[in-house]
């Protein structure tokens, strides 16, 4: 019967995937020192190679033979009224591993154990086999921390405080661990709560808590009102005497302000313009700076409308109520920082401007387009 | 019911001879470590503080390994042996002793242990080998 010509088990499957079943569970150092025992001792037996499965094979029944060893000889003390194992025990239980095969007076059922066959087969053994140490030293294993009990009231030397307390108890510890206790006063009330009363009292508690809730307030109000780096810039060129880079005006205000006629139009009039003449004769202005002021008027509406939501608060004072308990964590609770206003609610939303913001675009990157596919009409400008 | 006065020489003998033999064991250091019987003979319940028992046991597993070992060593020369004239010229240059899972199951079989293996399991016949006289 073959195997059809398939691969083998180790082979059908995914690499990394293939995992030992574990016999023993968490055992593995010391069925790793097994093995190695085994092959030691196979070794000396005459064998110069071995296959894996067959190393492991072997260590499992030597792991299975000393475990029942152990087993056999713990029954035979408890069947004789005993909890340590003697050598008559071992003696027994390593007949039991050998009944199988058989050994020198197995049949005698009054045998005398020290004149056992098991035992001068060992006695041969050891006589005859050349001793071979263990490859590695190792350490007693598993390590396991031995527990140092609390001394007895007798072992102290002391009397137990009480006649019903026997001298072999643990005696208590020192009576400044538990007598004196920080938790609990007089009053039997916590001592965080007497801290909270007292501060109360002198009204120290309100103030660090109120002091933090007008700097948070103090601070919203100093982001709103701080002026956008772009408009300082703005008005810096503006002051320079810049018209086409002036800071736009307001939607409210009608004025325009007046631009110089082209240079081409008038040649006169450009002589005495020199922001004009540095314009069309030494560098040709760029799309972008074109139409920024129509980018800083969608800006400037936007800032407007968030600086009149702002205004009001700024006017009014936010009212801060506190209410202190012992036994709550949060010591203040703000009640109305920010009231809600009609007036907040007329300002005109966000989305409510987006239609003309979006006619605008549409305008701006047609002359964009324009402008780029046929620049000769920009240097004209 | 009295005893003869020869049976009972006989044991004080025995006696004298088997503690004479636990004492010489505390010279013989066997290849399997006490730390390794103690671990295993603790997980099965024995409880003894006397270090001769747990030679005594580390020994009689010794001598058991050592018997299955050379069963199987057995049991591959007579395989080697067996083996036609033609295939025979080709061992001869790897004429190695390789402990394999065919041997061991046969050796172990006399002491009572059926060990079953896979039929085509792919194991690799060189281990244990030093790397540099690999071939594969």
């Amino acid at each position: 019967m073959s195997n059809g010509g398939g691969k083998t088990g180790r082979q059908l499957e995914q690499p990394g995937t293939w995992r030992r079943r574990k016999v023993g569970g968490g055992d593995d150092y010391a069925r790793a020192i097994a093995k190695i025992a085994v092959a030691q001792v196979c070794e000396g037996e005459g064998f110069q190679a071995f296959q894996q499965s067959a190393l492991e094979a072997l260590s499992d029944v030597v792991v299975r033979y000393i475990l029942n060893v152990g087993k056999s000889a713990h029954c035979h003390a408890n069947l004789s009224g005993r909890t340590e194992c003697n050598a008559f025990d071992v003696i027994q239980g390593l007949e039991d591993m050998g009944s199988v095969q058989g050994f020198a007076g197995a049949a005698d059922v009054d045998h005398c154990l020290e004149s056992s066959g098991v035992i001068r087969e060992i006695v041969h053994f050891v006589n005859d086999a050349e001793p071979v140490m263990f490859a590695h030293p190792i350490p007693r294993f598993p390590v396991v921390k031995e527990r140092v009990p609390n001394p007895s009231f007798l072992q102290k030397g002391e009397e137990p405080p009480g006649e019903h307390i026997p001298a072999w108890l643990p005696a208590f510890p020192d009576p400044q661990t538990y007598s004196q206790s920080p938790a609990v006063n007089g009053r039997g009330t916590e001592p965080r709560a007497v801290k909270f009363d007292q501060e109360r009292e002198s009204g120290k508690g309100e103030w660090p808590a109120l002091n933090l809730q007008q700097q948070m307030v103090s601070n919203m109000f100093e982001k709103s009102a701080s002026i956008d780096p772009a408009d300082a810039k703005a008005k810096r060129v503006a002051a320079e005497g810049n018209p086409f880079l002036a800071a736009p005006l307001k939607i409210e205000d009608k004025e325009v302000a007046s631009v110089p006629p082209p240079a081409k139009l008038f040649n006169d009039e450009a002589l005495d313009n020199p922001v004009v003449e540095n314009l069309v004769e030494n560098e040709p202005i760029s799309a972008l700076e074109t139409f920024a002021p129509a980018i800083e008027a969608m800006k400037s509406t936007i800032c407007d409308s968030k600086e009149d939501q702002t205004k009001f608060c700024a006017n009014e004072k936010p009212t801060v109520r506190f209410k202190i308990g012992i036994k709550n964590k949060l010591l203040g609770k703000s009640i109305g920082l920010i009231p809600q206003k009609e007036e907040h609610e007329k300002t005109l939303p966000w989305f409510a401007m987006e239609d003309e913001k979006d006619d605008r675009k549409r305008r701006a990157e047609k002359i964009l387009r324009e402008s780029l596919e046929n620049p000769d009409q920009l240097v004209q400008l | 019911m009295n005893q003869n006065p020869q049976s009972s020489e006989g044991r004080n003998d025995d006696d004298s001879a088997l503690s004479d033999f636990l004492a010489s064991l505390m010279d013989y250091t066997p290849t399997i470590p006490d730390e390794l019987v103690e671990h295993y003979l603790a997980k099965s319940g024995f409880q003894c503080p006397d270090v001769r028992l747990t030679r005594l046991v580390a020994v009689a597993t010794q001598k058991f390994v050592a018997e299955v070992a050379g069963d199987a060593l057995q049991h591959c020369k007579a395989r080697q042996a067996t083996i036609p004239k033609d295939k025979r010229d080709k061992q001869q240059k790897d004429k190695r002793l390789v402990l394999t899972m065919e041997d061991l199951s046969k050796a172990l079989r006399e002491y009572g242990v059926n060990l079953k293996h896979q039929e085509y399991f792919a194991d690799s016949p060189s281990t244990g080998m030093d790397p540099a006289t690999r071939e594969e």
